[in-house]
């Protein structure tokens, strides 16, 4: 301001001197127009104020002027570019509000989205937490229904383990009972064939008994008529004999009467008479034994009948003995079968239902359909079982399953609960630098109407805000593409999880059908294994032989055996002797009368004659008995075989 | 064996039935042996027995004359069915004399090749490798004594044969039971092959009153 009222003149030098680059030092200055004023006389001020004022001149005030009018100008040059500055500013300024404005609209939709997106976390927390709830629960039903089953398993396993005892025992006692009564009737069978076919052969034999003895009584009479016949013949041979001996004595009577007379000379008397007493003698010799050679004979004939006799009888005493040992045997199977029978009948009162042997078979049928319905029982029970097991294994890995997935469920809730925990956090970062934009901008509506030095800053908050709000995009988005991806992993490996325990299933049901096959094969194996060492067989393919104890019996044979053998050696003797005899009295007869050799000789015919006829009845004999035997064979099943005793005949 | 030739070791169908029936003798002696001398009754004592040399092993053959026709009749007869192809196994029962309850089988089964029989081809096995699985068989039936149950009773021995049904029945066989124990134990022994027979043995027992508690 220029004052009215000059300062001294003295004074004004030095101050505008001072003060003039500034207008503020100017506006101090105080510029005074040089007026000659006398009568303003300036208070003296300091008494160094020169009074020179008076001696400024128009120069000073020109220069003063000029001075101040550049100064003003300077200001106004001033002012204009201060003036286009805070209009740059207030430009500056609305494009900041506008700005912040924009910004601001960002935040509040990122913070929307923030909060959209926190909303889908919670929702997605809550639905894990329901998962895994449900996850849990259902885990605890599985186990819950997994104890059930266990319980209901132990009770179906100890239920089929009392059927499979009782039923092995109700199959052991029928198979003991199937076995004894088989056995029984078998052997009563057996017994019953064999009492049969011994009183068949009883009567047959009876029958052949009688009919041989009938046979012999014919024989016997044929052969008396035969030895009648016979001896009727030999008498007459006998006493023609009797003649012609007679004759031939007389003959040699006369013959010694003869050859008495004719070699009396050449030969003694006493000589001679000794000679005819000694040829008498020797005949007489040869008579006796040829009496003694026909009775042997007739002896030997005899005996050959006794012995034939004999035989028969001890053939008949053996049969009969032998049908006392088997009565006795019989009346002991008899006495043993009794016995079974009334055990049988004690066994039968003591199983119910059963009041007669005809029951027995109905019991037993109906024992065997009660076997077979137990057996089919079990069986089904077995199915049964094997079903509960593949279902409890089924359950069990749905149960590893369910747990491995309550992991997984429980890995993915924590992952989660820390990305929830890390949006959380930055969230909170966000908050604070949300809070730290608004007072930013509090701080910049602040300088905005101080309108100066506060565009750094404020340029600065705003390009922090957008820094973080493009952080906070960029945060949202990567956890909208981890979660995404999340997701398709999860149902990625559910899908597979899906595959692999179906696959897992059907493996474990293969597997246990071939651990089924493979039980039953090693069953079926050890079956047929304890069968062969047990001796069974087919009766279809095999029958069972058992060599007869011939021990025993072979002894009496041999016993037999060494009697006739015995016998045999002595008629040999005997035979042997008379041969001898025979043949002393044929080399003897020669020196005293051919005659008598003839005789002899015609004897020995004879006797030959009646062997060939005993060899040819012999062997009409044999063929008729091998034809008897073949028959008794064919028609009852039994052959003797005669080795040794055949020899006896011959 | 008049049909083995030395060189070669050639079994015939002859041959291998003389090796088996012989086999089955000398099997029979050893379990007589075993039970004389386990009970040494008086049926068949020990001193019966007379030591011969056979598998490369120190047999004992009874030297009672019923036993042993009785055994060599058995032989031939079974030589026979071996030839025809027609005995599929052969049993020895031990039964008890008392009770006339069986109390052991020694079941000797036999498999045939189907070919030979049919074909009458030979096949080749040297004789020491049968003899030596024959000497192991035999060992064992020795052997058996340590594990088969204590038999406090006179005994009486039996042979069964299993043939085909169409087997004519000779005079000295008659048709029989399997004499069969109920609950058997049971022990497998070695088996010897010809080629063309096999023989598989097996020996079971009654169980033993004392095992069973």
């Amino acid at each position: 301001m220029i004052l009215r009222t000059p300062p001294p003149k003295k004074q004004r030098a030095e101050p505008i001197l001072h003060e003039s680059p500034s207008p503020q030092v100017a506006s101090e200055g105080r510029l005074v127009i040089y007026e000659d004023n006398p009568l303003a006389a300036p208070p003296p001020e300091s008494p160094h104020q020169p009074s020179d004022h008076l001696l400024c001149t128009y120069q000073c005030r020109q220069m003063v002027k000029a001075d101040f009018i550049d100064a003003l100008s300077n200001a106004e040059k001033q002012i204009r570019d201060y003036q286009s500055k805070l209009e740059i500013l207030n430009e500056n300024l609305s494009k900041a509000e506008v700005e912040r404005k924009k910004f601001r609209d960002q935040f509040l939709y990122a913070e929307q989205e923030l909060a959209a997106a926190k909303g889908r976390e919670q929702m997605l927390h809550d639905q894990l937490l329901k998962e895994v709830n449900d996850s849990q629960e259902r885990f605890k039903k599985q186990l819950e229904t997994n104890n059930e089953l266990k319980g209901k398993l132990q009770n179906e396993l100890n239920l089929r383990k009392k059927a499979e005892s009782s039923a092995a025992s109700a199959e052991e006692k029928a198979a003991d009972i199937e076995g004894k009564l088989t056995q029984f009737s078998q052997s009563i069978e057996r017994e019953k064939k064999q009492l049969q076919n011994e009183l068949s052969q009883l009567k047959g034999e009876s029958k052949l008994s009688i009919s041989r003895i009938s046979a012999d009584l014919e024989r016997t009479e044929f052969r008396a008529n035969c030895a009648e016949k016979e001896s009727e013949l030999l008498k007459e041979q006998l006493e023609d004999l009797k003649k012609q001996l007679n004759e031939c004595l007389n003959q040699k009577s006369e013959v010694e009467k003869k050859m008495s007379s004719f070699t009396f000379q050449e030969v003694t008397s006493s000589e001679s008479s000794i000679l005819i007493k000694h040829l008498q003698e020797e005949l007489r010799n040869y008579e006796s034994e040829v009496r003694e050679a026909r009775k042997l004979k007739s002896s030997h004939e005899d005996i050959e009948l006794l012995k034939a006799k004999l035989l028969e009888e001890k053939g008949r005493r053996e049969r009969a003995e032998s049908e006392l040992s088997k009565l006795q045997e019989q009346q002991i199977c008899l006495s043993n079968l009794e016995k079974e029978l009334s055990l049988w009948k004690l066994i039968m009162k003591d199983i119910p239902g059963v009041s007669c042997p005809e029951d027995i078979p109905v019991k037993f049928a109906t024992l065997q359909k009660e076997v077979i319905a137990s057996t089919m029982k079990i069986g089904e029970t077995n199915a049964r079982l094997k079903q509960i097991e593949v279902g409890l294994d089924a359950a069990q890995l749905a149960k590893q399953n369910a747990e491995a997935e309550a992991a997984l469920d429980k890995e993915k809730a924590e992952i989660l609960k820390s990305e929830v925990k890390r949006i959380e956090l930055m969230l909170s970062m966000v908050t604070e630098e949300r809070n730290k934009l608004s007072n930013a901008i509090n701080e910049l509506k602040r300088h905005k109407n101080e309108e100066a030095g506060d565009e750094v800053a404020s340029g600065t908050v705003v390009q922090e805000l957008e820094s973080s709000l493009a952080k906070k995009e960029s945060c949202i988005k990567e956890l909208e593409r981890s979660l995404h991806e999340q997701k398709e992993i999860n149902d990625r490996q559910h899908n597979e999880i899906k595959m692999l325990h179906d696959r897992l299933n059907n493996e474990a049901r293969r597997i246990k059908s071939l651990d089924r096959e493979t039980d039953r094969l090693r069953s079926e194996i050890s079956l047929l294994e304890s069968k062969l060492g047990h001796g069974d067989y087919s009766a279809s393919n095999t029958k069972v032989l058992r060599m007869v104890n011939t021990l025993a019996v072979d002894n009496e044979a041999k016993q037999t055996i060494e009697a006739l053998q015995t016998e045999l050696q002595k008629t040999k003797e005997k035979l042997q002797a008379l041969e001898e005899l025979k043949s002393q009295s044929g080399d003897t007869g020669k020196l005293v009368d051919s005659y008598i050799s003839e005789k002899i000789t015609k004897l020995k015919e004879q006797i030959a004659t009646l062997e060939k006829r005993e060899e040819r009845y012999k062997t009409v004999f044999a063929d008729r008995i091998s034809v008897f035997r073949r028959a008794c064979c064919e028609l009852f099943g039994y052959k003797n075989i005669l080795g040794k005793n055949i020899e006896l005949f011959s | 064996m008049a049909s083995r030739t030395v060189a070669k070791d050639i079994i015939t169908l002859r041959g291998s039935a003389a090796i088996v029936s012989e086999f089955f003798g000398y099997a029979a002696n050893s379990v007589m042996f075993f039970y004389s001398i386990l009970y040494n009754r008086g049926v068949y004592p020990e001193e019966s027995f007379a030591k011969v040399k056979k598998y490369g092993l120190p047999m004992l053959l009874t030297q009672d004359e019923g036993v042993k026709s009785f055994i060599t009749n058995l032989t031939a007869q079974l030589s026979e069915w071996l030839e025809a192809g027609k005995l599929q196994r052969v049993v020895m029962v031990i039964m008890s004399k008392a009770t006339n309850e069986v109390l052991e089988r020694w079941n000797f089964s036999i498999e045939t090749d189907s070919h030979v029989f049919e074909k009458g081809v030979s096949r080749e096995k040297s004789d020491r490798e049968i003899m030596r699985e024959i000497q192991a068989i035999m060992r064992q039936i020795a052997s058996s004594i340590t594990y088969l149950p204590c038999l406090d009773e006179p005994c009486v021995f039996d042979v069964l044969a299993y043939t085909d049904t169409d087997v004519a029945v000779p005079f000295t066989w008659i048709e029989s039971d399997p004499k069969l124990i109920a609950n058997p134990q049971m022990v497998k022994l070695h088996s010897f092959d010809t080629k063309i027979h096999k023989v598989d043995t097996l020996v079971s027992y009654k169980n033993d009153e004392w095992d069973e508690q």
